[in-house]
Parts: structure tokens; sequence; C-alpha cells
């Protein structure tokens, strides 16, 4: 039993780093239908950046906020040299960013080398915390998956609830009448893309604290993240964090189980989700 | 199948541009003297190259495996309307089994062959049974997905793929080992793939692909099963698909994770859309123009990636229908200079920009 509910937290922890990647994602995709292929060019560029600005400060908050704010002003370059043109055309989107992403992965390895490197964390953080039926558990973690919540109840009230977030969802229905009423979508989009960016960085920053960061990384999570949403459902911020919160239990649980197959497993969640639900848990129905 | 009396164009169908009557351009009336050239200095490659040793291998026989492989990409591309990011996969799957057979079975490369090719053809099929009910963006992300699990399996499953080493040695036979015989023989290989995919698309099945396309809708009501028509597209690219594993199994000499990785994806990727992602034929010249990259780009920068990177970019951004829509591009943009100055006054409108052709534009993804 505790090891279950061990495992069990385990998978939580590491879904609240996908659940952070992914809801940039999703915001990009669901609110703009813009697929971006470079979102883990961001998770890990932001987590190199966070690494950098944290060790020479001593500042885990200040690395983080420095990394989202460096990525998402790369994003906002990135919307609007390479992908505002032609914005309706998301295969082509998809695959400029692809190639932004073989850029990324390259010139990261060459700045920041090859070895593993570990975000620091403060030394009051480094502690365990008692927790009833498992025992000690780092409380770096149970802030990480706190942190998370925290984002994504944020995330939906700013979507479901604010004036911004409205225009945000009148711009994407139909965003000629919504220009037509003195609204400029194309600022509304450059910053869902910016948004969107700015939330892999911070990703990028904890997952670089509990996980070590290593080239390659961009990939795993862009696919990770692509899985959540899919599994999710596009556009949908509570369809990221079931999306997220599945994804992370099923590979924890395999690790343990089936370890040669985990990652097949993780897959096979996707592959089951699509047949029975293709548009994704909590997915609005495609629209013609 | 009795001559055509239409000229067709490369969808097959009656080249609707031309009225009838009207003087054939030249392109049309000395095509078939192109591709003569072409296919020519193609044969003639060991002899036109000064280190043969290095040529042909590094670039004559890996542009063609990657050429069939981005060809498979392309059909579905230009035909079906889907962006498949599995199709290195599937041409993996066929090397495992190539490789699985030679070297765990210890069966000559006849049996091999035609064991990887199904291998390779049966994924496909399975691939299309999960994916050909998504559309564009979905069907991309999916397919990407998919070619990430078999990586994970083929890195991982000891006793099958051998993990992490991979299966080796798979040597070729007599008269193929000698690498000239082994290229002429891939680029008979490569031409045969080359004719079944022009073949099939001009076949009632490839014009029945087409318009689902275009209008799945408009097909399914006229009874058509759209899903069927998919899924049988996508087995007949991995079809194709497989056969540039084989190739590129016996060009590599060994199978291992390397092959299917993010990696392997993207250069087959870029190949396509460098090539022309509409342009059956022009993957081979982007296939050509990444080999000779990869081999020489090294010689003045250590960042080989970036550059490739940067190139797909720029052709994504500037040259839409790749290589080998530029010549197409430059005399659109020829004649619209020409007909804006001869009557630019009398009729300022007098096309709403016309539709960029299909076979010229990737595919458009709208699945809303």
């Amino acid at each position: 039993m505790d090891q279950f509910l061990l495992i069990a937290l385990n998978g939580l922890t590491l879904a609240a780093v996908y659940f952070l990647v992914a809801s940039g994602l999703t915001l990009i995709f669901g609110l703009m239908r813009v697929i971006t292929m470079a979102h883990g060019t961001s998770y890990l560029l932001g987590g190199y950046l966070g690494y950098t600005i944290a060790r020479e400060t001593g500042n885990w908050i200040l690395g983080a906020l420095g990394a989202a704010a460096a990525v998402g002003l790369l994003g906002l370059f990135i919307h609007q040299v390479l992908i505002r043109r032609f914005q309706d055309d998301d295969m082509r989107v998809a695959l400029v960013t692809l190639g932004v992403s073989l850029i990324g992965t390259d010139l990261m390895l060459a700045v920041f080398g090859g070895t593993a490197t570990q975000v620091p964390i403060p030394k009051e953080y480094q502690v365990g915390l008692d927790i009833p039926l498992i025992g000690e558990y780092p409380l770096i973690r149970i802030v990480i998956l706190l942190i998370a919540i925290a984002v994504g109840v944020g995330l939906t009230l700013f979507i479901n609830k604010t004036r911004y977030g409205s225009i945000v969802r009148a711009g994407v229905d139909d965003s000629q009448m919504t220009s037509a009423t003195g609204v400029n979508v194309r600022v509304v989009f450059a910053s869902i893309f910016v948004l969107g960016s700015a939330l892999a960085a911070f990703a990028g920053v904890v997952g670089g604290t509990l996980f070590p960061l290593l080239p390659g990384q961009d990939g795993t999570y862009l696919l990770f993240s692509l899985v959540v949403v899919i599994v999710g459902g596009m556009g949908s911020v509570p369809g990221a964090a079931i999306g997220a919160a599945l994804v992370g239990l099923v590979s924890q649980f395999a690790l343990v189980y089936a370890p040669t197959y985990s990652l097949v497993l993780t897959f096979a969640l996707m592959v089951v989700v699509l047949a029975v639900r293709p548009q994704g848990i909590l997915g609005r129905k495609a629209i013609a | 199948m009795t001559a055509p009396r239409f000229a067709r164009n490369e969808d097959g169908l009656v080249n609707p541009i031309t009225p009838a009557g009207s003087p054939r351009t030249v392109w049309q009336r000395f095509g078939w003297l192109g591709w003569v050239v072409v296919l020519g200095l193609a044969f003639a490659f060991p002899y036109l190259v000064d280190r043969p040793r290095f040529w042909l291998p590094n670039i004559g026989v890996r542009s063609l495996w990657l050429g069939i492989i981005a060809m498979s990409l392309v059909f579905l591309n230009r035909y079906v309307g889907l962006l498949s990011l599995a199709q290195v996969t599937i041409a993996g799957v066929s090397a495992y089994g190539v490789g699985y057979v030679m070297v765990t079975l210890d069966q000559p490369a006849v049996a091999a062959i035609p064991v990887g090719i199904l291998a390779g053809t049966i994924a496909g099929f399975l691939v299309a049974l999960i994916a050909a009910r998504t559309k564009a963006i979905y069907f991309l992300m999916i397919t990407l997905a998919l070619g990430q699990v078999f990586y994970s399996y083929a890195s991982q499953a000891i006793e099958v793929t051998n993990a992490r080493r991979g299966l080796a040695p798979i040597a070729r036979t007599e008269p193929f080992n000698d690498i000239s015989n082994f290229y002429w023989a891939v680029l008979v290989v490569a031409v045969i793939c080359y004719l079944l995919c022009r073949y099939v698309a001009a076949s009632s099945f490839g014009l029945a692909l087409q318009g689902i396309r275009d209008s799945p809708e408009r097909m399914q009501a006229l009874g058509y099963k759209v899903n069927r028509y998919r899924v049988a597209a996508i087995t007949f690219a991995a079809f194709i698909a497989s056969i540039g594993g084989v190739v590129l199994v016996f060009d590599r000499a060994q199978v291992d994770p390397d092959v299917v990785s993010l990696a392997s994806t993207l250069d087959v990727l870029v190949v396509a859309v460098i090539g022309g992602i509409g342009s059956l034929g022009g993957v081979f010249i982007g296939a050509i123009i990444l080999t000779l990259l990869d081999n020489f780009a090294q010689d003045f920068t250590d960042r080989y990636m970036t550059l490739t990177g940067i190139v797909f970019i720029l052709v994504l951004l500037f040259a839409p229908a790749g290589i080998a829509g530029i010549g197409k591009q430059v005399k659109r943009v020829i004649d619209r200079r020409r007909k804006t100055t001869v009557d630019d006054a009398e009729s300022p409108q007098q096309e709403p920009a016309a539709e960029q052709p299909t076979d010229e534009a990737i595919t458009k993804g709208k699945q809303r």
C-alpha cells in the first residue's frame, strides 16, 4: 500500500511538469489553432536559462521568471517573423516550427554541451516532508505539485472568467467579427503565443529542478506534451490536467511493474483514447 | 491500359490548363528528353565521379533510399492529403524484419527481403487503422507519436531488436557486394517505385483518393468508403517505404534504433520539403541536397543541423513547392509582372489571385 501511494505521488509530481509544458501547448493550439513543434525547444531552453540564472544569482524564482521572460520574447520573435504570415495554414506552421526545433536542438548542444545539469534549489526546500502513510517525501516535489495546480486554476479562471479571456475566446471563434468590434486580434494572438512559450520555459525550470536537463529532452517533452493534449483534448486546460495526470501515473506505474514497456504503455494510452474518443477526453468536437 | 489519348498531368488527370488545340509548351513536347538525360546521368553516375568509393555509398545510394522513403511521404501528402511522419518508422520496421531474418534466424537475403517488406507493409496497415480517422495536424502528431513508440520499443526489446546495439552484420551477397552493381540495382528499384506511384495515382483508385482529399463528404455521399480508401493508400505508401527500408538496411549493413529516431524522421521530412512536397520526382533532388550538405557542410561548419534547419525554413517560407516547384513559381511571378505592365489600368483585378494548384502547396491542414 505504501509503495502504491508513493508511486501515485511520484506520478502526480511528474504529471505536474507535464501539465505545465502541455498547458502552454494547449493554449497555443486551442486558442490559435496553431501547433508549435518548437514547444520542446522552449522547454529545454527555459530549463537551461533558468539553470544559468539561478546558478549565477542563487535565486530560483529569479531564474524561473527570467527564463519565462526570455523564452517568451523568443516566442514573440518566432511568431511575428515565421508564423504570422501563414497562421491559418497549420501544416506549414508545424513544419516551420519543426525546423526551428531542429536548429534549437543543435545550438543548445553547442552552447550548453551534452552533460546533465540540474537547476539548484534553495537550501530550505531540500528537506523531506512527513506525509501520513507514505513517510518522508521531498518537499520540493510537493511545492511543484502545488505550483502546477495554482497555474492550472489561474489559467482556467483567466480564460473563462476575465474580460481578456473572453476577448481571446471570441477572437478564436470568429476573428473577423472580433476585430470588427475594435479588438486588435493580432495582438491577442501574439500575446497568447508569448504566454504559451513562457509557460513552456517555466515548465523547463521546474522540470530541470526535479530531473536533470539533457540534450534530446526537447524532443521527449514535445512528444509528451503532444500526447497529453491529444489525450486531454486540444485547447482545454482542465483536459490537459487530466491528460497529464493520466500520462504521469501510467508512466510511473509502468516503470515499476513493466519497466521495459513503460514508454510503449504511455503511448498505448494515447492510442486507446484516440480509438474511443478522437477529439480527446475534454476536447470539443471538431467544427467544420 | 491503352496509351492515353490526352496529355495527362502528374495527377493522372487530363491537363485542364492547356485548352484543346493550343500549342503544347516546350516542356510538354520535349519533357521525355529531360527524363532521358536525368536517367542517363543517374546511370552513368559511377563513371562521372572521381572517387566512386566515397560518392556511391554516401551520396548515391543514400540519396536513393532517402528519396524512396520521402516519396512515400509525398505520395500520401499529395494524393491523400495526409502528412505522415511514420514513414521512416515503417521503413525501420522493414529494416528490422530483414535484420531479424538474416541475423537472428540466419537465413539468406532472398528470404529476408520479402519478410521485411511484408512486415513494413503490415506495420503501415496498423498505423492506418489507428490514424486514418484523423486528419491534418492530428494525423501528423499521431504518426509522430507512433514512430516514437516504435523507437522506444526498438531501443529496449533486447530479445527482438537487440536493443541499442542493433542487428548486424547484414551483408550484401554476390553480385551486389560490388558498390556499383548495388547502386544500379537500387536505381532500378527507385525508378520502379516512382513509376508504380505514378501508375497508382493515375488509376481509378488514385483518382478516388484525390476526390477524397478534396472533398471527403462528397465522395462519401457518392458511396465511396472514405476510410477504407485512406487505409489502402497508407498501406500502399507503407509498401513503398518498406522497399526503401530494405535498401537502407543493406546500405548500412546493420539496423539499430538510430534508423527510426526522431532525427531520421526529420531527415526524410527535410528531403521531402526541400525537394518539393508535391512532387514525386523532386524528392530525389532534396535527397541529394541533404546528403551533400551532410557530407560537405562539416568542412566549413560544425553546425550541420543548424544549416539544414535554416535551409528547411527558408524553403518553407519562400518556396513552399520546394526546388521542384521553383521553375513554376518563377514563371508565375514573371507572368504576373508581364500582365500587370501590359494592362494594369484596364483591369486591375482581372483574377482574384489564382488559387495555388494542389500539387504545389503543402496540403492545408484544417481540422476544426
